[in-house]
């Protein structure tokens, strides 16, 4: 067993096998325990939608499970354990993600086996899936595939959002980023249960795999957890590939888009030009932050509280990629006036127009931000997964100290790298 | 300072609390080795509060709807600039939020929390509100239900309450309209905030890592209450029993269908553990009906009429009681269909003790796992709180129930003519 101490004292690392890889985060602090374990694919157009329709039909039923029924039955006889699973996009890192989180054994009667029993549910829900004709039930395939169908269709429905991921995808329509956490809708047709299930073979055997282990549990139970693990075959680990980040604008693209809409959103997409693993990263969260990281940032104290053109404006950074988008709801008339006001507070980072409040507030939010997600076993975990794919060691104490040693000077010289790339515009027909 | 201690052991939790001579009530809530700490200052007023009689006043006042909303955004201004640059320069996250029958303005910490809670203290007990702040929030505030107008999931709710309710003004949504909030001047936020923002009216809860006898203190130096304790008369228009329609469809910018469907409740008691009797039983009873683990669930499921966006909830305050419950479907009147099919058969043939004791121990566990956040608590608190009750009554709550008593709640709730629905549909 290895013993690499991930994040003080509080992750470790206590097994690494065949592209495996089980961390553990031992608190007693929560009254649950969770499981949680990813699987690590490159975002491609080949596998984008097989990899988002495979947890869909995984969970609809396993060999001892075999409908949703079924496994919602015993879920319930676990104390109301929660089971899910779902897509995230990570840079172009897609993350397929299971979970499963109960309450910890001691808010449970005294004879039930509780991590035990939980972890079994998971590990088959993955490992183990009902099948017809030695491969994936049929109707299952059907069903999911017209769920993720509509699930793809109903982006439009949550216009916050949605103004966002376009922009940054419009501005990576040709790179591997701007395919959509769930991809496309045309590749679905082309998925049925038989090459879904080849793909299942090749994901359950290549992909590399982080499982974190979360709350109070027994030594024992950990080691069977462990055990359990080493029972999945597999084969050549598949490389992960580095990201392209440097990127330098010619010209800024123009998009609009029309819908039936109250409130337009204007979001505006950029190159960082920066890596998640180098030095400048910290001194572009700080900059990120003052920029547009919360109501003390100068996007909220601008475009909102003087000029009352927005209700929500933000920045916001996509770490492993090396971009960064504004976004804000306002009134469709005032498109021209907020750009304004947002290039004139762009213009003010580059000139090291920063105020003492709006420096040192920043630096205190990220602190916060920062020591708040100890409080969160969701939150841990993220944190420890987000340093594996951007392939540093930080602890959120490291994080802290670096950004307390910034300078003025150094967020003007991060900004030097921050080229506007797309503006896109969400507007009413 | 008579402090009053109530363990609950078998779920590890304490709770604290102490009551200020002014008629406000405190509380903590010990988290320790949570990094965060949060606290939170409500007062029982919220957007069902468009009527009432101002103290020393006889005739009554109707407010300008949203305005309850209005005035949390106002609070945030004195005299010298925002107080949210103040909880910035202390590197705290301040907010605040407004529901139907309360507004809280809260604060979370990792350092510093004495000086974050003096601050709350003070600035929600001082308002310094002028007409130019008025104009300009007006124009935010625009932006918000601007922003809440597209929101599809929020319109298909706020149509089932107008559904529901002809009168009752929980079917009025919380920040107004653009026209309503134009109403809104100096005056009028000053009468609100008179009523019903004094202490007696009101609660503060802490949780997180602190001394709780230290909280007491600081809240005893901060309270400066100056003015008697008025009588907040509320008043609430007559609400018929039935339902305002049974059905009601609105356009916009969406994929497929949206629908909320649900039953007005009626007789219901909507203070103490009474109340917190019928909340739990009818969410054990929409679980055991339409829940992951249900025959019906999976029938609508594998038929591709609901999929896993399809939720259930149950809501009651002092004034309305209803269920609602929902999600996507390419056919929504064929799911109301089913659902009332099921009910009716359900109400025929009884319900499942098995399956009561089952889904009865699941809910416990979830509620169990709430004590995980400090936001969880402190939000939940506040809001069992304003109906009598406390938030660790829960646990008592769920062994209170017999299988007899939800057969009752389960004919008295889910009646046919106390059923309404409301669809968005692609435009």
């Amino acid at each position: 067993m290895t013993n690499i101490t991930l994040s003080g004292n509080q992750v470790l690392e206590i097994a690494s096998f065949s592209g495996i890889k089980v961390y553990q985060i031992k608190t007693d602090k929560f009254k649950t325990n969770s499981v949680n374990i990813f699987f690590h694919d490159n975002l491609c157009r080949e596998n984008a939608s097989k990899n988002a329709l495979l947890p869909a039909v995984l969970r609809r039923g396993s060999v001892n499970y075999p409908t949703i029924q079924d496994i919602s039955l015993k879920l319930e006889e676990l104390y109301g354990a929660a089971f899910d699973c779902g897509i995230t996009k990570k840079g172009e890192n897609q993350i397929i993600q299971f979970y499963l989180d109960f309450i910890s054994d001691k808010y449970a009667k005294a004879e039930e086996d509780l991590t035990k029993k939980a972890f079994d549910l998971l590990f088959e829900i993955i490992t183990r899936p009902i099948t017809q004709k030695g491969v994936f039930k049929k109707e299952y395939l059907e069903q999911e595939a017209k769920n993720l169908k509509e699930l793809i269709e109903s982006r439009v429905n949550d216009k916050v959002q949605y103004g966002v991921d376009k922009c940054l995808e419009v501005m990576c329509e040709d790179e591997p980023f701007g395919i959509f956490d769930y991809g496309n809708i045309e590749d679905i047709g082309s998925i049925n249960e038989s090459n879904l299930y080849e793909h299942y073979k090749y994901f359950l055997e290549t992909l590399p795999i982080y499982v974190f282990i979360s709350g109070d549990i027994k030594e024992e139970k950990v080691g069977y957890i462990i055990d359990k693990l080493k029972q999945i075959k597999r084969g050549d680990i598949k490389k992960i590939q580095e990201v392209s980040i440097e990127n330098h604008v010619s010209e800024v693209k123009e998009v609009t888009e029309q819908m039936n809409v109250n409130q337009a959103k204007l979001s505006i997409g950029f190159r960082t030009n920066t890596r998640p693993n180098s030095e400048n990263y910290y001194k572009l969260m700080l900059y990120n932050s003052i920029l547009g990281g919360g109501i003390h940032s100068k996007l909220f104290q601008n475009v909102r509280e003087k000029n009352g053109m927005a209700y929500y404006v933000f920045s916001r950074l996509e770490k492993f990629k090396g971009l960064m988008v504004i976004s804000g709801g306002i009134e469709i008339s005032n498109k021209d006036k907020a750009y304004e006001v947002i290039v004139k507070q762009l213009e003010d980072m580059k000139n090291g127009n920063i105020s003492d409040y709006e420096f040192e507030s920043s630096v205190k939010s990220i602190e916060t931000g920062i020591k708040s997600l100890k409080d969160s076993q969701l939150q841990v975990v993220d944190f420890n997964l987000s340093q594996i794919i951007a392939g540093t060691k930080d602890s959120p104490d490291d994080i802290i100290d670096k950004v307390k040693g910034l300078t003025r000077e150094d967020v003007m010289d991060v900004a030097k790298n921050i080229e506007m790339d797309t503006v896109y515009f969400l507007t009413s027909k | 300072m008579d402090i009053k201690t109530i363990e609950y052991k078998n779920i590890d939790e304490v709770m604290y609390t102490y009551e200020h001579k002014s008629g406000l009530k405190c509380f903590v809530v010990p988290k320790k080795g949570y990094s965060k700490k949060f606290a939170t200052f409500a007062t029982h007023y919220g957007s069902i509060n468009s009527e009432f009689i101002v103290p020393g006043e006889n005739e009554i006042t109707r407010v300008p709807d949203g305005i309850a909303h209005f005035l949390e955004h106002k609070l945030f201004e004195q005299k010298d600039g925002s107080v949210m640059d103040k909880f910035s320069q202390l590197g705290s996250n301040p907010n605040a939020y407004t529901s139907f029958a309360q507004t809280a303005y809260l604060f979370s910490c990792t350092d510093k929390f004495d000086e974050n809670f003096k601050l709350l203290l003070d600035y929600v007990q001082n308002p310094y509100i002028t007409e130019e702040s008025v104009e300009k929030e007006k124009d935010i505030i625009g932006q918000e239900i601007r922003m809440y107008d597209d929101n599809a999931n929020w319109r298909v709710f706020f149509n089932l309450l107008g559904a529901f309710y002809e009168k009752n003004p929980v079917r009025i949504d919380i920040a107004g309209t653009i026209e309503s909030i134009g109403k809104i001047n100096k005056d009028i936020l000053y009468k609100c905030y008179n009523t019903f923002y004094h202490p007696s009216n009101m609660i503060v809860v802490v949780v997180g890592d602190v001394d709780a006898s230290k909280v007491f203190e600081q809240i005893n130096q901060s309270i400066t209450v100056s003015s008697a304790k008025p009588e907040i008369e509320r008043i609430f228009p007559d609400e018929s029993d039935n339902i305002n329609k049974s059905y009601v469809e609105q356009e916009l910018a969406v994929s497929m269908p949206l629908f909320q469907m649900g039953y007005k409740d009626t007789g219901f008691c909507s203070k103490g553990i009474e109340c917190l009797m019928r909340e739990t039983t009818v969410k054990i009873l929409l679980e055991m009906i339409m829940g992951r683990s249900s025959k019906l669930y999976n029938e609508l499921y594998n038929e591709g009429l609901i999929n896993s966006s399809f939720e259930f909830d149950y809501s009651i305050e002092e004034n309305y009681a209803y269920s609602a419950f929902g999600g996507e479907s390419k056919d929504p009147i064929k799911v109301k269909e089913r659902l009332l099919e099921e009910i009716t058969s359900l109400q025929q043939h009884g319900l499942n003790r098995e399956t009561f004791e089952r889904i009865r121990r699941a809910h416990k566990g979830r509620n169990v796992k709430q004590l995980n956040s400090v936001e969880r608590i402190a939000h939940n608190f506040v809001s069992v709180y304003f109906k009598g009750a406390n938030m660790f009554d829960y646990m008592e709550t769920y062994d209170k129930i017999t299988f007899e008593y939800a057969n009752k709640v389960f004919n008295e709730h889910f009646t046919a003519d106390k059923l309404a629905m409301s669809v968005i549909k692609p435009a």
